[in-house]
């Protein structure tokens, strides 16, 4: 199951050995967009999100100055590294976790996700003469999703932005794009996707075959590690054997018998990881997460489409219709567009995983330093209550500032909850809800 | 030859403070009393203690400027300033070198760049207890200490803790369990004096950290603080003999500024009542 | 107390301001459709082709946030909180319907949790680009084609492209006007106060345009005329930021020695300073102004094309209106201020100031959380600037 985690340490040697050897370094955001792009250009692709939960877990994560103290943790861990690194005259700083991050050649911000990670590269201007391109994605509102043309609207604004992104680095790198390459690279990373959608479905077992933890170890190989698409594929592959087999066999994510069932539901607390092994010793197994999901396969014959960037555009694509398509019943399907269309909203696609892996509750994380992840949670908890008589158990931390978070806090309320979590499971009951 | 006087009331959250001054900048009273709910009332009382300890009637003064957190409760004074303008001000009578003020009072502190005895920049702390006096009056309380004894008890810790919370209350959380396993108290106070110093560093880090560097105000006059930011700064500080003072003798320096800038240009400086009784709460 | 019917200008302007609903509710009554908007980025020209009155929604800074409390965590924008707390409660229940747009990450995602906990007859979101790439600016054509199509089905009318030119022409007018108001404040001691200045531009954007455009005449012609004029105070100070919806920190900072002479916020001149080119299609002008010439950090621009950053260049590119701003009205010193949790301008700080810098005027940063105790905890920091400044 670890062997993925291994890709992190990849990821920064990877980065380490592009800085000995000369070649092109991009400081990138988690998105889907400019990975496959930049890799397919040979260009080293560095995770300074990442870089925020490692130095975290390492309990050595830096601090901006001059920066309003609510900016994302991830963002000022970045800006006080990069800060030393801008003292040294670009050097990485010695005792830098991980071996630290190399100099970007480029800037590679994104507005997938949330737009303050945009500004916050526009930021590292004040430290880096690199160059800066944010990837934008487009986030129609849900009612306007299902409005005819908006599929085609924003696919084809993203190959047209992807154009663009590849015209810039042609410029800078003085290359240009190697197609088959950008290819091969975008169908591995689709593939990693469907894998882990089909682990996903897989977790919805019982007991719950793979812990949160796990998943959380397997980001890096997911997301930042393009140019070892196939190698990962592989990993992954082996990921769902181990699972299907654990499903067979009954095997939990845990080792002692699953007494509850729970959602993690925000960003996790990097820097307190192993709160979650002294939960699972009171049989808490965190099945499934809303954060860091597959993305909806797209079924799509790409023989269609000639251009290599639609190929890729098209085939990782979410939209509403899709994931209608694929992740419900057309009963349910038509029950969630009516909702839509009349009131602008579906309460049911906030708590599908919730209702999928059947949980006991919801562990609601309030990250005090991202707004993005903790907007919707205050709603969703509402939601899962409302419509699957779901109870939460709320905290407040943050992904990298470890005393903002309480460990010690969730130890206290454990039990109370799990007496909460022991009642709903009879309003349940009552209610005809089925676990 | 007469002489000329300027008077400067620093009406703080904790302490009430009045230094008068004469034309050659040589002080003939300081007054130092603790400001309580009533700060109102008592800013008159001060003033007349002063005026007493000087022998002066408060129409002896030439003019009166009043600082701090009360100082629009102070109907006596002619102009009022902030704290920031006026240690700075006062400061640099101290130190005449310095480009660094620290001051950290009862319920706020601050950092002010200066230079020449000019207020450049500065930050400010306000909406925090930890890295305030009133931060080490609630853990002394905890502790079972006199605020008083907090600096040389922490001069002989061997360690010191490393307190992680971020919040005074939650930091009283800590203390109590390091007190129920058995750490010596003077290592926690070590502890706490290094969350003041660190919260301090990095209001500094936001400025310049330039020598000389000044401490002023109430916990100036805790050594352990001192040393705390000294190791933190990795600088020498320095300390006034009376670090409660600085604002107000600021304030009574500006007064004389200003008188002095508008007799050079032929000016008459508008002056208050000089009525020496409590400020109404309502007009 | 004084009703807006009553008076005229500036008095009126208070008036209105005291009770922004008065107006659109005798509009409803008189069967017009009033859409609430959020923020600077909705199309206001379309509403007003299709005879629907455009009207701002804003927070209350006098109302505690409570029932907003279950639907948002307290770590986000409180301008925001305040607003959906505000429609919670059925302050904006009069409304047929809201528009919104994609203004920062919880601006964009608020609308999702109004649907589910409020009902409306109507909603829309715009979906706004965030940079200005020819991709972005193609992309937000189209959605204005979309937004038309919307609002076609919502009225079953056609939009009438005579309709639009019409109302194209009046919301350029009100612009045109704003700037004139503006140029009042170059004088010393400005002719109407940053107060003054708030409650007037809040007020225009709870009437229809052409109303407002009339207060605006009024306001102007009071205020070229007016004896009580503010008072000369030593500083002249520009304030850069996030939305001002209250007068609450320009009355602190102006009841000290200085005057807010210009401002680059939203409730003021942002909306204001540059007009909507008529083209031949007159979509794509309003769609090139949405997206080109409202100056707000929401938007990343950048040398798309640049090489290599210059940080010099790419801070003039980014804020030099500011610098011409305040030569031209005379400004010694910034004020930037900025909500708690508003990432939008909170990012941006270091690099105002460092632009500031650049161009030698003085600035300070306050943070500020959307109530009435903190603008006065402020004031210590604002006088020791202008002791700084002066």
């Amino acid at each position: 199951m670890y062997a993925l985690r291994a890709e992190v340490d990849k990821m920064y040697a990877a980065g380490e050995q592009a800085s000995t050897e000369g070649k092109p370094v991009a400081w990138v955001m988690l998105g889907q967009w400019a990975e496959p792009i930049l890799t397919a250009m040979d260009v080293v692709t560095i995770y300074p999100e990442n870089y925020g939960s490692a130095c975290a877990a390492a309990g050595k994560a830096s601090d901006a100055e001059g920066f309003p103290s609510h900016v994302c943790s991830y963002a000022r861990n970045c800006f006080g590294y990069s800060a030393k690194m801008a003292e040294l005259g670009g050097a990485i700083p010695p005792s830098a976790p991980m071996g630290g991050m190399p100099s970007p050649t480029v800037l590679v911000a994104s507005a997938e996700i949330c737009d303050a990670r945009f500004k916050w590269f526009q930021a590292l201007g004040r430290y880096f003469k690199a160059p800066i391109w944010t990837v934008e994605s487009p986030y129609p509102g849900l009612k306007e999703s299902l409005e005819e043309g908006t599929d085609e609207r924003c696919i084809k604004y993203l190959v047209r932005q992807s154009r663009e992104f590849v015209n810039f680095l042609e410029q800078l790198l003085g290359k240009k794009m190697d197609w088959d390459k950008l290819d091969e690279i975008a169908r591995g990373l689709a593939g990693i996707n469907r894998l882990r959608w089909e682990i996903n479905r897989l977790r919805r077992a019982h007991p719950g075959p793979m812990h949160s933890k796990d998943l959380w170890s397997t980001i890096t190989a997911a997301f930042f590690r393009g140019a070892e698409s196939k190698a990962i594929l592989d990993g992954f592959q082996k990921m769902l054997n181990e699972v299907k087999q654990r499903v067979e066999n009954g095997v939990s994510g845990i080792n002692v018998p699953e007494k509850f069932r729970l959602s993690f539901d925000g960003l996790p607390p990097w820097h307190s990881l192993d709160i979650f092994d002294k939960l699972a010793e009171r049989g808490w197994n965190f099945v499934i997460e809303l954060n860091y999901k597959p993305g909806t396969p797209v079924n799509i014959d790409l023989s269609k489409y000639p251009d290599p960037l639609e190929r890729y555009v098209r085939e990782r694509y979410q939209s509403t219709n899709n994931t209608l398509e694929v992740e419900y019943t057309p009963e349910e399907a038509a029950v969630i567009r009516d909702e839509i269309m009349r009131t602008g909203t579906s309460a049911r696609l906030a708590v599908k995983h919730v209702l999928d892996c059947q949980c006991d509750g919801t562990f609601i994380h309030i990250l005090l330093s991202c707004r993005s992840a903790s907007l919707n949670l205050c709603s969703f908890q509402q939601k899962a209550m409302d419509i699957l008589k779901v109870p939460a158990l709320i905290l407040e931390g943050d992904m990298v500032n470890a005393s903002l978070f309480d460990p010690a806090e969730v130890l206290k309320k454990a039990e109370a909850f799990e007496e909460t979590m022991a009642y709903y499971r009879q309003v349940r009951k009552e209610a005809g809800i089925s676990w | 030859m007469f002489a000329i006087f300027f008077a400067g009331v620093d009406l703080g959250s904790t302490m009430t403070k009045i230094v008068i001054i004469d034309e050659t900048e040589l002080t003939v009273a300081a007054t130092v009393k603790h400001t309580g709910a009533e700060h109102r009332r008592l800013a008159s009382q001060v003033m007349k203690e002063a005026l007493h300890t000087a022998g002066l009637t408060i129409n002896d003064i030439a003019y009166i400027v009043a600082t701090g957190y009360g100082r629009i409760n102070v109907p006596f004074a002619d102009r009022q300033l902030t704290e920031l303008t006026c240690h700075a001000r006062g400061v640099s009578k101290y130190f005449p070198n310095v480009r660094l003020a620290i001051d950290i009072g009862g319920q706020d502190s601050k950092v002010l760049q200066i230079r020449n005895g000019k207020l450049l920049d500065f930050i400010m702390n306000d909406k925090c207890a930890a890295g305030t006096g009133r931060f080490l009056e609630i853990l002394a309380g905890t502790l079972g200490l006199k605020v008083a004894d907090l600096g040389p008890l922490s001069l002989s810790a061997k360690n010191k803790v490393t307190i992680t919370s971020p919040c005074t209350v939650f930091i009283q959380q800590e203390v109590a369990s390091y007190l129920s396993n058995g750490v010596p108290v003077s290592e926690i106070v070590a502890g706490l004096h290094d969350v003041i110093a660190s919260k301090v560093s990095k209001m500094v880090k936001r400025l310049k950290l330039e020598p000389d560097v000044v401490f002023t105000g109430g916990v100036a006059k805790n050594i352990g603080v001192v040393r705390a930011l000294e190791e933190h700064l990795g600088c020498k500080i320095l300390v006034p003999e009376e670090p409660l003072l600085s604002g107000a003798l600021g304030a009574a320096l500006l007064g004389k500024e200003i008188v002095l800038n508008a007799l050079a240009k032929g000016q008459t400086v508008p002056k208050s009542e000089r009525r020496l009784e409590e400020a109404k709460l309502f007009t | 107390m004084v009703t807006a019917d009553k008076v005229q200008g500036l008095a009126k302007a208070r008036a209105v301001y005291q009770d922004r609903t008065q107006r659109v509710k005798e509009l409803q009554q008189e069967e017009k459709k009033i859409f609430g908007y959020l923020c600077i980025y909705p199309i206001l020209e379309l509403l007003t082709a299709f005879d629907i009155v455009p009207f701002r929604l804003f927070g209350d800074i006098n109302e505690p946030v409570t029932k907003a409390n279950n639907y948002l965590p307290m770590v986000v924008c409180p301008f925001l909180r305040s607003y959906l707390d505000l429609g919670l409660k059925g302050k904006y229940s009069f409304l047929d319907g809201i528009i919104t747009s994609h203004i920062c990450d919880v601006g964009a995602g608020v609308p999702a949790i109004w649907n589910y906990a409020i009902k409306m007859p109507y909603s829309y979101h715009i979906d706004t680009p965030h940079t200005l790439r020819e991709s972005a600016q193609e992309h937000h054509r189209q959605l204005l084609d979309s937004f038309q199509k919307s609002l076609e089905q919502y009225t079953g009318q056609q939009l009438d492209p005579g309709k639009l030119v019409a109302a194209i022409g009046k919301h350029n007018e009100q612009r045109v006007l704003v700037r004139e108001l503006y140029d009042l404040k170059k004088p010393d001691p400005p002719l109407i106060s940053g107060v003054e200045t708030i409650q007037v531009i809040k007020t225009i954007q709870s009437l229809p345009v052409a109303e407002g455009n009339q207060l605006l005449r009024e306001v102007i012609a009071d205020t070229k005329e007016r004896r009580d004029k503010p008072a000369r105070k030593t500083s002249r100070l520009m304030l850069w930021g996030s939305i001002l919806d209250n007068t609450s920190l320009v009355e602190m900072i102006e009841s000290l020695d200085a005057s807010v002479v210009m401002d680059d916020t939203c409730v003021g001149s942002r909306p204001y300073f540059n007009d909507v080119k008529i083209t031949e299609n007159p979509l794509n002008g309003l769609a090139s102004h949405y997206l080109n010439h409202i100056k707000c950090p929401r938007t990343f621009i950048s040398d798309y094309n640049a090489q290599q950053k210059d940080y010099e260049g790419d801070l003039k590119r980014r804020y030099g209106y500011l610098g011409d701003y305040s030569r031209e009205w005379h400004v010694n010193g910034v004020i930037m201020e900025a909500l708690r949790y508003c990432d939008t301008h909170g990012y941006e700080v270091p690099s105002v100031k460092d632009y500031l810098n650049q161009i030698g005027l003085p600035g300070i940063y306050l943070e500020h959380d959307y109530t009435l105790g903190m603008i006065s905890q402020l004031k210590t920091r604002v006088q020791g600037f202008l002791e700084i400044i002066a």
